[in-house]
């Protein structure tokens, strides 16, 4: 039996890609969907497992329909999903309503429920979101019934506001595959068997890395996966080193470079690092030349040798306020506080009175 | 640290220029223009280096006042100096094209890097502004626009302040509040960008909120229509039967049926009788018409042969005639007649099986209603929910990664500010007590004991105690300014350092009076350091050659 495992499709939302791609953005995520379908009708696949999101928010009928109708062109594929936290089936859902083509299988209960495809000797077991959030551990008592001789665990969440579960739990469940959903980062929890295929497109800036989904076969010897990227689009932060000598413009063709290195499709954070000369000014809102910059983060000149610096200082202002800021934990404000106020002090060493 | 030689080999007006320092307080002397400010500046040159400035500064800064007048591409010197008991060498070039530094032990020839820090160890990590605001000494510059009193709050406040000259702390603390400031402003703007962001979001949700009233009114419109429908076909076809049950309890069967068959029998007759006499008059009248016109005809031709036969025969015709048109009148108005009886008929009859129809058109009606509301409903409820999500997608809109880091920022500026401020405030209750101890110490022997000391208070106002009262800086002569401004930099420049560096003095006694100035001579010269007094006037080297106790001073540049 062969299937392909999806989650965290979230059609219909409208991530921020950047000027330049933030337009598109939205068809790009139906596109790459119908890129998986595509791949389901070539290779035949047997199983489509949409692990939750499937949409952004709650899908207007249209979206449904045009969903639908994707789905329905599959000649083999039998679709399988379930509902979860950001499409959860609210009391007015068109989820409740909408009647499905006859390949595709919703397992919108709150309970644990299945559906059985004796031609693939497979069942698959789900349950659907109902809020938007749910506090208990749901998948914590599910386990594979033997209906069929491969049993596979449609799941989303596993944070502690969205069915949190214990992965032993889960291990020991008997279930043979158990595709999850939720957490955006691909993720292997258990080889070739408890798997975040991660989101298909990456929704969020901070999703970095590559995104895709999980292609698998389960026979009687056991089951192998294979985790195949596809989305169109990466979130990259990039980390440019900056010294004394770099001006605007240098910095920017340093950016531009790395950017085209990295492919410049993809959407950038870019985080100035180092040291800078205290008389350049980066205009940062000047530096994104394809518009596929998110952010850019000045940290230049944070970086000192504190040790060093209240030694040469012991006695004077500098020393005392190195000495306000102890074991201060990277990324805290204090240590922002810190650098902050030691650019300053030391901007303002040495200034004639 | 001692220096012993410089040698100015480019720099300024001087060029291949040596000057032997020796121990001790020794005189510079020079008229105006002889070039002891650049002396000065060669001294500090030699120490930290010279980089020429960025930017408009730059025409202004002493990189191009020293610039030498001859051969600029060659601008350079050599210090040798003493120090912790070795000879040192210290050669600059500080044109761009050569520019270079090394620095050797002239005792063991051990070659030392500058750039790793090694000069400055030697110096014990004194920096330039330490350098100018302790050991090197010019007259007190008021800044144009501020008071003299001012200009020596400033100073001193700094190191009362932060217990340590180097640090320009209200510099500091306003460049803080500045980027602070920049902060808030980005903050703004970044609320803005959200409120747009907000603000189309909730226009988007308006005008579905709008259209959605609008769907409702128009399914409310459907609805009381359809229940009107529904009503009027009830009402119908309730008053169908019982309209026939009346009736049959009112009148017999047998009379309605008997009425309905008298009318049909009339009909019957009527359309009969119609038939028969349109049917007969107006051929009749045709025949009498022609008849009448025939016998007319042979009257005339008759005419001759028999006056009563013609009188007979004229009379007939004419009769005929006269039937004839009342016969084909008539006809005609039997014929319009019975038309319109014909129209009434019909109207009638449709009136009777209309009741049926009525009702299906109700229905009719009623159904399409329902459907429109359907559609009505289904379109509501799209809206709806695109209404509901656009709704939550305004409540996600939190404050940006960018809006995030802004808020930490400025809270970062805010404690380091404080942070500062508190470290300042620690040092500076810390060596203010020495340095106001050591100062009033100095004054008091300046001004030989009319002043027993001098005090800053919490508001940095600094005052001299002559024992009775205390007296503000701006109440005191320009003169004694100087001295406490002084004894404030020699105080420091003892508590803060820690190689003692020589003192450099440049024009700095010129307002103060022979006794002061012999004070303030006396002392250095009790002074375990180099003094190198610039000056333009002849009263420092005369009264070092008179004092006895003074080390020998030089004066040989005359």
């Amino acid at each position: 039996m062969r299937f392909i495992h999806i989650a965290d499709v979230h059609l219909g939302a409208q991530p921020d890609a950047g000027a330049a791609y933030t337009e598109d953005r939205p068809g790009e995520l139906w596109d790459t969907l119908e890129k998986v379908l595509k791949i389901c009708e070539r290779d035949q696949t047997d199983l489509l497992l949409i692990a939750g999101d499937l949409f952004h928010r709650q899908p207007l009928l249209r979206e449904l329909k045009e969903v639908d109708y994707l789905f329905s062109e599959l000649t083999h594929t039998q679709v399988v999903l379930i509902a979860g936290n950001h499409d959860y089936i609210k009391k007015d859902s068109y989820y409740r309503s909408f009647t499905w083509s006859d390949n595709v299988h919703p397992l919108f209960g709150n309970r644990l429920g299945h559906v059985e495809f004796p031609e693939f000797e497979t069942a698959v077991y789900g349950l659907s979101y109902h809020s938007r959030e749910i506090g208990e551990a749901l998948y914590d008592n599910c386990t594979a019934e033997g209906l069929q001789r491969y049993e596979i665990l449609l799941a989303h969440g596993g944070d502690g506001k969205h069915i949190p579960f214990d992965r032993k739990a889960l291990s020991e469940s008997g279930f043979d595959y158990i595709a999850l959903g939720h957490i955006h980062k691909p993720e292997v929890l258990e080889k070739d068997r408890i798997i975040y295929s991660g989101a298909l497109e990456p929704i969020d800036r901070n999703d970095t890395g590559a995104h895709g989904f999980v292609k698998g076969e389960i026979r009687t010897d056991g089951v192998r996966t294979e985790w195949i990227p596809c989305a169109e689009r990466e979130y990259v932060h990039l980390r440019i080193p900056v010294d004394e000598k770099d001006t605007f413009g240098s910095v920017r063709r340093k950016i531009s470079k790395l950017k085209s290195e990295y492919n410049n499709k993809n959407i950038f954070k870019i985080i100035l690092t180092g040291t800078r000369g205290a008389d350049v000014v980066f205009d940062t809102g000047r530096m994104d030349d394809v518009g596929n910059i998110l952010e850019i983060v000045d940290e230049t000149r944070r970086k000192y040798d504190l040790e060093r610096l209240s030694r040469e200082n012991r006695d004077n202002l500098i020393g005392r306020f190195i000495g306000e800021f102890r074991d201060c934990e990277e990324g805290s404000v204090e240590e922002l506080a810190l650098s902050e106020g030691l650019e300053v002090l030391l901007e303002y060493k040495g200034r004639q009175i | 640290m001692r220096i012993r030689e410089l040698y100015l080999k480019n720099f300024g007006k001087f060029s291949e220029k040596h000057f032997y320092m020796k121990d001790g307080v020794q005189v510079v002397y020079g008229e105006n223009e002889f070039g002891k400010s650049t002396l000065h500046a060669f001294i500090r040159a030699m120490l930290f280096g010279m980089e020429r400035g960025r930017g408009r500064a730059a025409g202004k800064d002493a990189f191009s006042r020293f610039e030498p007048w001859e051969n600029p591409g060659y601008y350079a010197g050599v210090m040798r100096f003493e120090c912790g008991g070795r000879n040192f060498r210290l050669e600059r070039s500080f044109d761009r094209i050569s520019k270079h530094v090394s620095l050797v032990c002239e005792d063991d020839g051990e070659e030392l890097s500058v750039e790793h820090g090694d000069l400055e160890m030697l110096l014990g990590g004194i920096t330039p502004a330490e350098f100018d605001s302790t050991v090197s000494v010019g007259q007190l510059m008021a800044r144009p626009g501020e008071e003299l009193a001012e200009s020596l709050k400033n100073y001193a406040a700094n190191y009362y302040e932060t217990g340590g000259g180097e640090v320009d702390l209200s510099g500091a603390l306003d460049e803080l509040r500045e980027r602070r400031k920049e902060v808030e402003r980005g903050l703004k703007e970044e609320e803005r960008i959200q409120d747009e962001k907000r603000k189309t979001l909730a226009q988007e949700r308006a005008y579905l909120e709008r259209d959605l009233n609008k769907l409702r009114e128009e399914y409310e419109e459907k609805r009381s229509a359809a229940r009107r429908a529904a009503r009027e076909k009830e009402k119908r076809a309730r008053q169908k039967t019982p309209d026939q049950r009346k009736k049959g309890e009112r009148t017999p069967e047998r009379t309605r049926e008997a009425s309905k068959h008298s009318r049909g029998y009339e009909r019957n007759r009527n359309i009969s009788g119609k038939g028969t006499a349109t049917g007969i008059r107006i051929p009749a009248g045709v025949i009498c018409l022609i008849l009448g016109m025939l016998g007319i005809l042979a009257g005339l031709v008759m005419n001759k042969k028999s006056f009563a036969v013609s009188a007979a025969a004229g009379v007939i015709p004419v009769l005929l005639l006269i039937a004839g048109v009342l016969l084909l009148v008539s006809g005609i108005q039997r014929i319009r007649r019975a038309k319109t009886e014909q129209w009434n008929d019909g109207e009638e009859e449709r009136e009777d099986g209309g009741e049926d129809s009525i009702l299906r058109e109700l229905e009719r009606q009623e159904e399409r209603l329902r459907w429109e509301m359907s559609r009505i409903h289904a379109e509501w409820k799209e809206k709806q929910v695109r209404a509901e999500n656009l709704r939550e997608q305004e409540e996600e809109i939190t404050r940006s990664d960018t809006e995030k880091n802004l808020l930490k920022r400025r809270q970062a500026l805010l404690m380091a500010e404080e942070k500062i401020r508190s470290a300042a405030e620690d040092l500076g209750q810390q060596t203010s007590q020495l340095l106001n101890r050591r100062a009033s110490e100095i004054f008091s022997e300046l001004t030989a004991g009319k002043y027993r000391g001098i005090e800053a208070d919490e508001r940095l106002e600094i005052t001299a105690w002559d024992g009775e009262r205390r007296i503000r800086a701006e109440r005191l002569s320009r003169g004694t300014v100087e001295q406490i401004y002084f004894s404030v930099r020699m105080a420091a420049a003892e508590l803060l350092q820690e190689e003692p560096m020589p003192l450099i003095f440049d024009d700095t006694f010129a307002f103060y009076d022979d006794k002061r100035l012999e004070s303030a001579l006396k002392w250095l010269s009790r002074q375990d350091r180099q003094v190198i007094i610039f000056t333009c006037q002849r009263r420092e080297g005369e009264m070092l050659h008179e004092d006895r106790t003074a080390k020998k001073g030089i004066d040989d540049h005359q």
